[in-house]
């Protein structure tokens, strides 16, 4: 295996409980500073591809290697100390403690206070935000605000790749615009990114890779500009075309 | 009403140079040592013996809340049976003096540490759950251990309750003997609030309050939860029954009805929720006030349980005036007090002496056009 992807998940099979499997045979590959954006309808398993490649869930089958290093079935604080940090869907600052502190917790699992220091300076040269709301409540912070603060908080601990699960869900364009600005400078700064979200044209826009994902397998992939200029994949996404199974019903 | 006066930058509030909020700080820190004062010195004013044995009582109360408060207050774990581990320090001193001639003070200690190993295997079993089922099981060891220790009467002497003999010899009489238990008691909620003080500084204090705000959270950014939830309830354990074996100590005498009640633990929590869980003095606090209002209801209707009524109307005022307790309540109408408007103002005249020739106006918002006017009438002066 050529162990120039950061994050490389290969023929993974996973699902929840004695249901159908949620992803059949996927394989999903990660460079160096790229953002690779997964896109595709409700049930794809956009979701479950960032909880196998965090450790909240463990694949079935299949390999996860990190850097090389193969971390299949290891749990979420191992793979963060491996070098993926998830942030997790909808809002997760803790909203009762101030900005600092919610930046502060990311490199809870970091002992080194030299290194937490340089993160910290690092994170708020990329997010002047927090440097600038330090001491605010992050309950008090707009919702693209308190995006921000959780990547900051994703990045104080150095990842290889971050994992961002639909970074855009429940913001105005505006904010969305900003947020997909902040995804493109973490990449800047060297960070790979595996992106999922819904709002598809505007994260290709943003990416380098784009993912297709249908029925738990890639079903498309290339460079994600290509797929913006392919109209097979708006027929695909914007369920344009009924599909092979007909269990799956569209949202009109 | 912090979220709202944040319109610009919280960092020339924190660097407090405003003189209101200076004011503020010394007003904070100047009540604070007032009431340390008052603490030290009351014992001093010739009290008599009975309001002295109530602020003895008062004192034990504030031991235990504060006590308390190291699992509830970081976090957010309500233990209605905090009264199991009281009766236990009780119970483990009084046991250790008769059966093993363990000298008090050395028992004390002892017993700390006894109730701290027992709090393992129980915290262990019971912060596996949580919210309503945590404090069930909660609820479920005071219970276990009232029954164990009314029908194990060999060694715990059952419903004829315990003896426990005074530390001080006999030439010490009751006045003095208050008195000194009044100061041993203000030692120990000295040491418990320090502790408090600097776990709530430190890495393993934000790990906490991460949980007490989402567990699951605090997990996925690699804290391990359920050992730092042992471990502070751990040294929870450790302290509240110190407070309950110092009570044991000064009391005397230990009934199992009175020592594994559920009632006992409800005041630890209904202290700490109206002081505010969240402040290091709040179960004090509390504790005084319900401590004063549980005496001065038992004084006022004699034997009849109307205390509990009257205690629970209180309480329900609280919870609905109050819900966040004293102290936060205090602070935030003392941050409606700080004026944010002055900090803006503070900052965008010094800013705008170097922006003003290239200032482009910036008046759609009517904060700032107040700030462009003030510092317009600055410079008429």
């Amino acid at each position: 295996m050529a162990s120039d992807h950061l994050l490389e998940l290969t023929d993974i099979e996973a699902g929840y409980g004695r249901a159908a499997l949620v992803l059949r045979g996927l394989t999903v590959q990660v460079p160096p500073a790229q953002i690779v954006c997964l896109v595709g309808p409700n049930g794809a398993g956009k979701s479950t591809v960032l909880k196998v490649a965090s450790g909240m869930l463990v694949p079935r089958s299949g390999r996860i290697l990190v850097d090389g290093a193969d971390v299949t079935g290891q749990g979420p604080q191992q793979l963060l100390r491996a070098g993926l940090s998830h942030v997790l869907q909808g809002h997760s600052v803790f909203k009762e403690m101030t900005v600092g502190e919610n930046v502060n917790l990311g490199a809870f699992s970091v002992r080194d206070t030299q290194r937490v220091a340089e993160r910290l300076d690092f994170v708020k040269s990329l997010f002047p935000l927090v440097a600038d709301r330090w001491d605010a409540l992050a309950g008090a912070l707009s919702g693209g605000q308190q995006k921000q603060v959780e990547f900051a908080r994703s990045l104080m601990v150095d990842p290889k790749v971050v994992l961002l699960d639909e970074p855009s869900m429940g913001l105005d364009p505006k904010a969305t615009a900003v947020i997909f600005e902040q995804v493109v400078r973490m990449r800047d700064a060297g960070t790979a990114v595996l992106l999922v979200e819904q709002n598809a044209r505007r994260a290709l826009e943003s990416a380098d890779v784009g993912l297709v994902l249908d029925l738990g397998r890639v079903h498309i992939s290339g460079p994600a500009r290509e797929l913006l200029d392919d109209p097979k994949l708006g027929e695909l996404y914007l369920g344009g075309r009924p599909r092979t199974q007909a269990t799956e019903r569209h949202p009109s | 009403m912090r979220n709202a006066s944040d319109t610009t930058s919280t960092r020339s509030t924190d660097r407090g140079d405003s003189p209101v909020v200076r004011v503020i700080r010394g007003v904070q820190i100047l009540a604070v040592i007032a009431a340390a004062v008052g603490v030290l010195v009351f014992p001093l004013t010739g009290p008599g013996p009975f309001i002295l044995s109530v602020g003895v009582v008062i004192l034990s109360y504030a031991c235990m809340a504060t006590g308390w408060n190291f699992v509830g207050g970081f976090t957010g774990y309500i233990s209605l049976g905090h009264a199991a581990f009281t009766g236990l320090g009780g119970y483990a001193v009084g046991l250790l003096i008769l059966r093993a001639d363990v000298p008090p003070w050395v028992a004390l200690v002892l017993a700390g540490l006894i109730v701290a190993a027992l709090s393992v295997p129980i915290g262990f079993a019971s912060l596996r759950v949580r919210g309503a089922s945590f404090v069930i099981m909660s609820l479920a060891l005071v219970l276990i251990m009232l029954l164990v220790f009314q029908s194990w009467s060999d060694v715990t002497g059952g419903s004829n309750g315990l003896r426990v003999p005074r530390p001080f010899g006999p030439e010490v009489l009751r006045p003095e003997q208050h008195e000194r238990f009044y100061y041993l008691h203000v030692a120990l909620l000295v040491i418990m609030l320090v502790v408090w003080w600097a776990i709530d500084r430190s890495r393993f204090g934000a790990g906490l309050k991460a949980i007490r705000e989402d567990e699951d959270k605090a997990q996925s950014l690699g804290i391990p939860t359920f050992n730092y939830k042992l471990s502070v309830y751990v040294i929870s354990a450790f302290f509240t029954a110190l407070a309950g074996g110092l009570y044991a100590l000064w009391f005397g005498f230990l009934d199992p009805i009175f020592q594994f009640s559920i009632l006992t633990g409800s005041y630890m929590v209904l202290m700490s929720l109206l002081g505010g869980i969240r402040s290091l003095l709040g179960p004090a606090l509390g504790a005084a006030i319900v401590g004063y209002a549980i005496e001065f209801f038992k004084a006022q209707y004699g034997d009849t349980q109307f205390h509990l009524v009257a205690l629970g109307l209180l309480l329900g005022l609280v919870v609905l005036f109050m819900p966040e307790g004293i102290l936060p309540s205090l602070g935030r109408l003392v941050d409606r007090l700080r004026p944010s408007a002055t900090s803006i103002r503070e900052e965008s005249a010094e800013d705008l002496a170097n922006k003003n020739a290239a200032a482009e106006p910036r008046a759609q918002d009517p904060e700032e056009t107040e700030t462009v006017l003030v510092d317009d009438n600055g410079r008429h002066l």
